[in-house]
């Protein structure tokens, strides 16, 4: 496809040259870094038209006039090279692959697009450049490298979906991760396993097999894929064969993770100093006691070590086998990955296999196809408490490690586990020190999932005439699940169940088949090109569960061992079906003016009856300005290599993370002390429409220095002003739902995301022996919700794991604003947490006395709760990008990455469970504690069970920080070994780097990282930082050979 | 013919995809029924039936948590977990708006109550004519006395009791039509008074269209209205009328074994244990090992109150200063066998059942009903009144045959009202009463640790705040405080 396009627009080059000097005829021949052969590379001469493409034998043969003096070869994938002509033969040219940013052709939706035809607002990353980072999916590695494109990484948990945005939040109540597209297939995103081992299905791709990844954000680049745009679109292409022959790489690297900045807590003496202190003063008699270990020494343990590895060990493997001819081209590659998490038993192991085959059969016809299968497992003990929903898991084992009091030790002292009834035990303490032994987790548990995912298409693509190209295109996803969960019986959650094993069995299916007729014609320097095209996907998804407790003997572990109770468990079946046809118009005049058009329309079966389809569309224009004759006649165009307008506006829509059946009033069934039974289970919502926005997008991109350098200026506006709500109801309607708070979805609430992106890229030094790319990217952005539910419902609070109220949607603020009380420090008098009410007087907490707030005066006030919370802070980053600096000497290259990302607050909730004066142990901020009349601290009098005034009852202030960060995200060295001491080996290349990972940071964030998130994906719980593990640092040693 | 097929093609290729599967678009779902199909046949109504007592015995509300607020509430226990979502506020008497147990538990009542609503109204539309009028009238007496049931409950945790003001204090949100769609559901509060008189009518449609036959404990007959109502009009402190419903079940003389079948079972385990819908349970929830018939993750009562050698998770132990310390308790009473002692604890041992938690739940036995007609009886006589010494006789002596009370053993009326309700807490223990038992007479909530002052009826905690959810969405409603 891509070829094709550059062979027709080389073909325009030639049609439009013209040919009027004297001439002479300059020969070459272009080879890849390896020496083989390159065809269909393009030869043409800077600012003008004329051109050619290389033959099967990487040959070219050029007509060009006397006064030519450079030029430029150019091919997807490969750095361009501007030549000078020295000659009329200028001999072998070798190109070497692309690593920057800015290539030929992008993938728009259905097809690509020569990058200076886009008028609509991508950014393409290369392949290369996520290709070794130690992470499980690609998207983790894109932070920092495009302009507007928000990743965060949300905990240290393996193979979790980081949060992804791309200009800001663009839903509330759906997803707002952008659409995934690969190799024409959207993908499933998301956590789909069923354990507390997240498994994000795009893992299974392995990032060395990725070719380019373009990231569509307006609306022009997007609507295409129309109901599904809102979020921005993806587009991933994996690596095809490239003519000439069999190429082999091998790529592989060895890593090591460790934790970093891991909150100090109490060691045993401090604990009993503190616990004790606070006994005395809630007039308690009850005290903590030490406990001996065998050897007599007192019992201090680091619960830290016993939770996190200190070095987590990850090595990838890669091989891929590519090559091809003319008619035909392949690529084969197999991976193996395991990589270990900071937390312990937290691994993520992946097989992967994939073949790309294309054939051209006769001169219409051509074929060809894609398998991809990968068996990944993601491994866990069991909660780490950094899922969505996990936060406040008894289990959850990040708040274990800081949450056990450090004076009880995993073992007894005769080598049995520390337990007493299910819970860690005290040793000689009546009072409780902990909830459950995590050493007994980690050891025995079990929440492990493996997924076979196989991802195919399939295409057949007739050229009857070359203007004419019609395509079908099969495609599968089908992700097959084997969850496997085990709970002991000795300390834990099932622990009064006798233990517990379950099984779930789960599938994600889908096809998608979609077929296109596209005309491209040109005329009297119109070129007009038109596409046309339907599309059906289908969705299904099948879960069923065999859950099974007490255990008939402890040595059984797994489902199919011995059992005494059985039950089915997690059953689920579902559908989905997308119907769409779509159509595109780009027409441009004289490569100066264009325009484009693209329209969608979609029906969607999880809609209500009226209501299934929904019309989007988008169009856009752009001014190739250096093109105009007054431009070229002015000053300007010494400077200016490029400067192309743009802009754009189009109507996108969002499904993603709507409920199969959220239209439906539904019965449920469900025993009845045995007997049949059903149940008002769901209210639907027969007017269930379509989430839409509608984004405008302006966009200046320059060139400067001969295109050194390069860069773009954007502005936008997207305005989602028919969002889809879960609109809470009151709860004595009596509206059933599976929460305490009972939703609907309805197409109410307006919100708009608008700011600046700018990126520039310098080639600033380009010497032989010494070079030095840099490139910066900086996104400005205002998120505002105008409006939820009309004039009734202007806030709705979010809870974090149906436990904290931690954020608020609010009219008139950014999504998922923090929801605290207020707080003003600690009274130096009394030692006592000041909060600030609803009706903003300061009420004074005391957690000793009989009345426990009063006001200043001493006059008793009534209780402080979250209903005198306020929306705080903001939570989305204000701004945000990544700043990147390439240097290469002689046979070394460095690169460093830094990211960035300011204008936000995090909740830091772990700090109250941190300074909770329950059992809990403590942060070493503790030992700060007001102690006496006239001590100046922001930790208030200890008083044994009190957990209001540190934050652990309701979210306050006094936990919210500043997450503005700068981080040292990766820095890489690479030494190319030298041609003369791989050529003896038969190796056509070689190079070894060592890379470090999230190395250093720059924050003023007190918890272990500001990039954070407990709930996940979700658009309404960010910023919240509640017991979850944080992310660690890595660093890699690698090896690439090519044969 | 080659210039038409260069505009054929393309068609050709369009019409590819208009070969679609259209029907795929509405699909329905293959696991739940869809509500346009809830009321087809006389089966699925009859499920429909079935599945209202599903929604009142969910763990947040009648199959545990309702009963487990009661308890903790009161003075009997000691919190052992520290955990908030095991009710560590509510015992402390701190329990807010915002507490879980506080949202769970109202909105689980008013879902059940929904889906009563919801289901009266598709009888009325279908159902009655689909399931016939015999059938349809029980159902329907089921339904009220389901949603009767509801609000009882409610209004004891959310509202002030009756005795403070005579009802004139501020009760429940009181809905009857159904609510199948997204709105702005706002409604003003009625009061104590009018939530009770809802109650009456329910309960009083309940006896009147349910048959008069003990049939099954597990689904409601007229029995269990009129069981039901000797309770709601105890809480209103309404004696005589307490009397008159009393007396369609309980003969005048001992032994006290109705005509309908209910008599006391000889000893009390066996109401626990086994036996759970014997002669003596009135109306009872049912639970089995099937899975989604039993109480959720914390809600289970054997979880809360057993200790772990009997698979439970010592939430709470009794305190040997509350009701297990009293000397009117004899140790040699047969009811002390249902406490259960752990590592020097004592564990409420009622329900015994290990996970799955199977335990049913009694809601309504006859030695309850006794003894609200011996409190009645002797209150509105004020006398020292035989048949309330005989019935108290009845339920003590069950579990304590060394003991006969007579006239002499009292000083005064009150002298046996306060030993009927000594026995209530005795008997009762484990299964609800306790702190709506205070609350109903205005009495104080006594202390329980060091920490827990005494709850004096004009406090703000003496009764629970309204859940922070209904504050927030229905701007009609206002909180007790």
């Amino acid at each position: 496809m891509r070829k094709s396009l550059l062979v027709v627009v080389s073909m325009l080059c030639l049609v439009t040259s013209v040919l009027a000097q004297t001439h002479r005829t300059v020969t070459g021949k272009v080879s890849d870094e390896s020496g083989s052969p390159l065809p269909g590379v393009t030869i043409s001469i800077p600012g003008g038209k004329s051109g050619t493409v290389t033959d099967a034998k990487g040959i070219f043969s050029l007509s060009v006039t006397t006064e030519t003096k450079t030029l430029r070869v150019s091919f997807v994938g490969y750095e361009e090279k501007v030549l000078q002509i020295t000659s009329d033969n200028l001999g072998s040219i070798k190109l070497i692959p692309d690593t920057k940013a800015i290539s030929e052709v992008v993938v728009v939706g259905y097809g690509t697009q020569r990058r200076t035809e886009v008028t609509g607002s991508i950014t393409s990353v290369k392949g290369a450049t996520v290709a070794t980072l130690p992470v499980q999916s690609f998207e983790a590695g894109l932070g920092g490298r495009a302009a507007g494109v928000q990743i965060t990484v949300p905990n240290g948990v393996v193979n979790n979906p980081p949060v992804f945005r791309i200009r800001g939040t663009n839903s509330l109540s759906l997803s707002a991760y952008p659409l995934i597209v690969i190799d024409g297939v959207p993908t499933f995103t998301g956590d789909v396993g069923s354990t507390s081992a997240p498994l994000n299905p795009l893992s299974s791709i392995n990032p060395e097999d990725i070719e380019s990844i373009d990231i569509g954000k307006d609306a022009a680049a997007t609507a295409i894929y129309g109901s599904r745009a809102a979020n921005g679109v993806v587009f991933v292409t994996t690596k095809k064969g490239r003519p000439g022959r069999p190429r082999i790489s091998y790529d592989g690297w060895v890593g090591i993770s460790s934790p970093n900045r891991l909150p100090k807590l109490l060691n045993a003496r401090q604990y009993l100093e503190m616990k004790n202190e606070g006994l005395k003063n809630a007039g308690n008699a009850n005290t903590y006691v030490p406990t001996l270990d065998a050897k007599g020494d007192t019992v201090d343990t680091k619960w830290m070590d016993v939770v996190y590895r200190k070095q987590a060990v990850s090595q990838s493997h890669n091989v891929n086998i590519s090559g091809g001819t003319e008619i035909s081209n392949y690529y084969l590659s197999a991976g193996y990955t395991k990589q270990q998490g900071i937390l312990r038993q937290n691994d993520f192991i992946r097989k992967n296999i994939m073949l790309n085959l294309n054939q051209r059969l006769g001169k219409a016809l051509s074929i060809g196809g894609k398998l991809s299968y990968s068996n990944e497992n993601s491994l866990i003990s069991g909660a780490s408490g950094s899922l969505e929903g996990e936060a406040f898991a008894s289990g959850g084992l990040a708040r274990l490690a800081f949450l056990t009091s450090p004076i009880v030790a995993p073992y007894n002292n005769d080598g049995s586990y520390n337990v007493d009834d299910g819970y860690i035990g005290g040793g000689d303490n009546v009072l409780q020190t902990g909830i459950y032994n995590p050493k007994v987790l980690l050891d025995l548990d079990r929440s492990n999932v493996e997924s076979n995912h196989i991802q195919a298409n399939v295409y057949a693509e007739l050229k009857p005439w070359e203007w004419l190209t019609l395509r079908t295109t099969y495609g599968g996803d089908y992700i097959f699940m084997n969850n496997d969960i085990f709970e002991n019986a000795i300390s834990g959650d099932n622990a009064a169940s006798n233990g517990m094993a379950n099984s779930i069995h789960s599938d994600y299916k889908r096809w998608i088949w979609t077929n296109t007729a596209q005309f491209d014609k040109t005329f009297n320097y119109h070129s007009i090109n038109v596409l046309i095209g339907g599309e059906q996907q289908r969705d299904q998804r099948e879960r069923y569960g065999l859950q099974r407790t007490n255990q008939a003997d402890s040595y059984f572990n797994n489902t199919e061992g011995g059992w005494i109770n059985d039950y089915s468990s997690d059953l689920l079946r579902r559908q989905n079906y997308l119907l769409s046809s779509f159509a595109r118009v780009n027409y441009n005049y004289r490569e100066k003016y264009y325009v484009s058009a693209n329209v969608r329309q979609d029906q969607f079966s999880a809609f209500g009856e009226n209501n299934k389809k929904g019309i989007f569309y988008g169009f856009s224009a752009g001014w190739e300005i250096t093109k105009e004759q007054f431009w070229a006649d002015s000053k300007l165009s010494e400077v200016f290599s490029g400067l192309k307008l743009r802009a754009s506006h189009g109507k996108v829509g969002n499904l993603a993370g709507l409920g199969d059946y959220d239209a439906l009033s539904l019965y449920r069934p469900v025993p009845y002390g045995g007997d049949p039974a059903i149940y008002y289970y769901q209210s639907g919502n027969p007017n269930l429409g379509w989430e839409v926005s509608k984004k405008t997008d302006v966009g200046l991109a320059f060139g400067l220095l001969n295109n050194r350098l390069t860069g773009e200026l954007g502005y936008y506006y997207n305005n989602i002003d028919g969002l889809i709500l879960q609109v809470p109801q009151a709860p004595s309607a009596g509206i059933p739902h599976t929460n305490t708070t009972s939703t609907i979805p309805v197409n109410v609430g307006k919100m708009y995301n608008k700011g600046w992106e700018f990126n520039v890229n310098f080639a600033a030094i380009n010497k032989k022996a010494f070079s030095w790319n840099t490139s910066f990217n900086i996104a400005f952005n205002k998120n505002q919700i105008t409006e939820l539910s009309g004039s009734e419902l202007t806030s709705i609070p979010f809870v974090t794991s149906s436990l904290e109220q931690t954020s608020v949607n609010k009219v008139g603020y950014p999504a998922g604003m923090i929801y605290v009380v207020l707080t003003k420090g600690v009274d130096p008098l009394t030692g006592r947490r000041i909060f600030v009410n609803a009706a903003g007087e300061d009420v004074y907490f005391d957690p000793a006395a009989q009345d426990k707030y009063k006001y200043a005066d001493g006059k008793i006030a009534s209780p402080v709760g979250t209903k005198d919370a306020v929306a705080y802070k903001n939570t989305n980053p204000k701004v945000l990008g990544g700043f990147e600096n390439t240097f290469r000497y002689k046979n070394f290259e460095l690169n460093v990455l830094l990211t960035y990302q300011t204008g936000f607050y995090v909740y830091y909730g772990s700090y109250a469970g941190m300074k909770d004066q329950r059992y809990w142990n403590n942060s070493i901020d503790v030992l700060k504690r007001w102690q006496k009349p006239n001590d100046i601290t922001d930790i208030p009098r200890v008083v044994n069970g009190d957990n209001i005034s540190n934050g652990s009852s309701f979210a306050i202030a006094a936990n919210v920080f500043k997450g503005d960060f700068l981080k040292l995200r990766s820095v890489g060295l690479t030494y190319v070994i030298p041609e003369t001491a791989v050529k003896p080996l038969h190796l056509t290349g070689a190079k070894v780097y060592v890379r470090g990972n999230n190395l250093a940071i720059v924050t003023k964030y007190p918890g272990p990282d500001p990039e954070v998130s407990s709930n996940g994906n979700n658009a309404s719980g960010q910023g919240v930082d509640r017991n979850t593990l944080g992310n660690g640092r890595t660093v890699t040693v690698g090896l690439n050979v090519n044969f | 013919m080659m210039k038409k097929l260069k505009y054929i093609l393309p068609l050709l290729a369009v019409i590819g995809i208009t070969a679609c599967q259209k029907d795929l678009l509405s699909a329905l779902p293959t696991t739940d029924i869809p509500d346009t199909k809830a009321f087809d046949t006389p089966d699925r109504i009859a499920s429909q039936a079935a599945g209202l007592y599903s929604v009142l015995k969910h763990g947040k509300f009648m199959g545990g948590k309702v009963l487990i607020a009661n308890e903790v509430r009161g003075e009997d226990y000691t919190n052992e977990r520290s955990n908030n979502v095991t009710l560590f506020a509510t015992w402390k008497m701190v329990a807010t708006g915002e507490s879980q147990e506080v949202k769970e538990i109202w909105s689980q009542g008013y879902k059940t109550i929904n889906s009563v609503n919801v289901f009266l109204a598709g009888m009325n539309a279908k159902g009655t004519s689909v399931a016939g009028k015999e059938a349809s009238d029980s159902y329907i007496g089921e339904a009220k006395f389901i949603r009767g049931l509801s609000y009882f409950q409610l209004l004891q945790l959310y509202a002030r009791p009756y005795i403070n003001g005579a009802g004139n204090q501020p009760g429940l949100i009181l809905y009857w039509e159904p609510h199948t769609v997204a709105g702005v559901y706002t409604r003003a509060r009625s009061t104590v008074a009018e939530s009770y008189s809802q109650i009456i009518r329910d309960l009083d449609s309940s006896e009147t269209l349910l048959p008069k036959e003990a049939a099954t404990a597990t689904r409601a007959n007229a029995f269990s209205a009129i069981a039901l109502k000797t309770r709601v009009y105890l809480y209103m402190g309404m004696w005589d009328k307490v009397i008159t419903e009393a007396n369609k079940l309980v003969p005048a003389t001992a032994p006290f074994e109705s005509d309908a079948g209910y008599q006391l079972e000889s000893n009390l385990r066996t109401v626990f244990s086994g036996k759970y819908t014997g002669e003596e349970a009135i109306f009872t929830l049912p639970n089995s090992e099937a899975t989604n018939d039993f109480p959720g993750t914390q809600t289970q009562m054997a979880y809360y109150f057993n200790p772990a050698p009997l698979g439970g998770n010592r939430e709470y132990n009794l305190r040997p200063e509350g009701i297990i310390g009293d000397a009117f308790w004899k140790a040699t009473d047969t009811r002390r066998k249902l406490i259960t002692t752990a590592s020097g604890k004592n564990y409420m041992n009622k329900y015994i059942s290990p996970d799955p938690y199977t335990d049913y739940i009694q809601v309504i036995r006859y030695a309850e009903i006794l003894l609200n007609l011996a409190e009645a009886r002797v209150r509105s006589t004020n006398a020292l009144d035989p048949q309330a010494i005989a019935l108290l006789n009845a339920v003590h002596g069950r579990s304590d045959a060394t003991t006969i009370f007579t006239a002499a053993s009292f000083d005064s009326p009150q002298d046996l009202i306060n030993t009927i309700l000594k026995e209530k807490h005795i008997e009762l223990l484990g299964e609800g009463f306790r702190a709506m038992e205070l609350t109903r007479l205005g009495l104080t909530i006594p202390t329980k640790s060091s920490i827990i002052p005494p709850t004096t009826p004009t406090t703000n905690n003496y009764v629970w705040p309204i859940s922070s959810d209904e504050l927030v969405y229905n701007k009609g409603c206002k909180d007790n405080y």
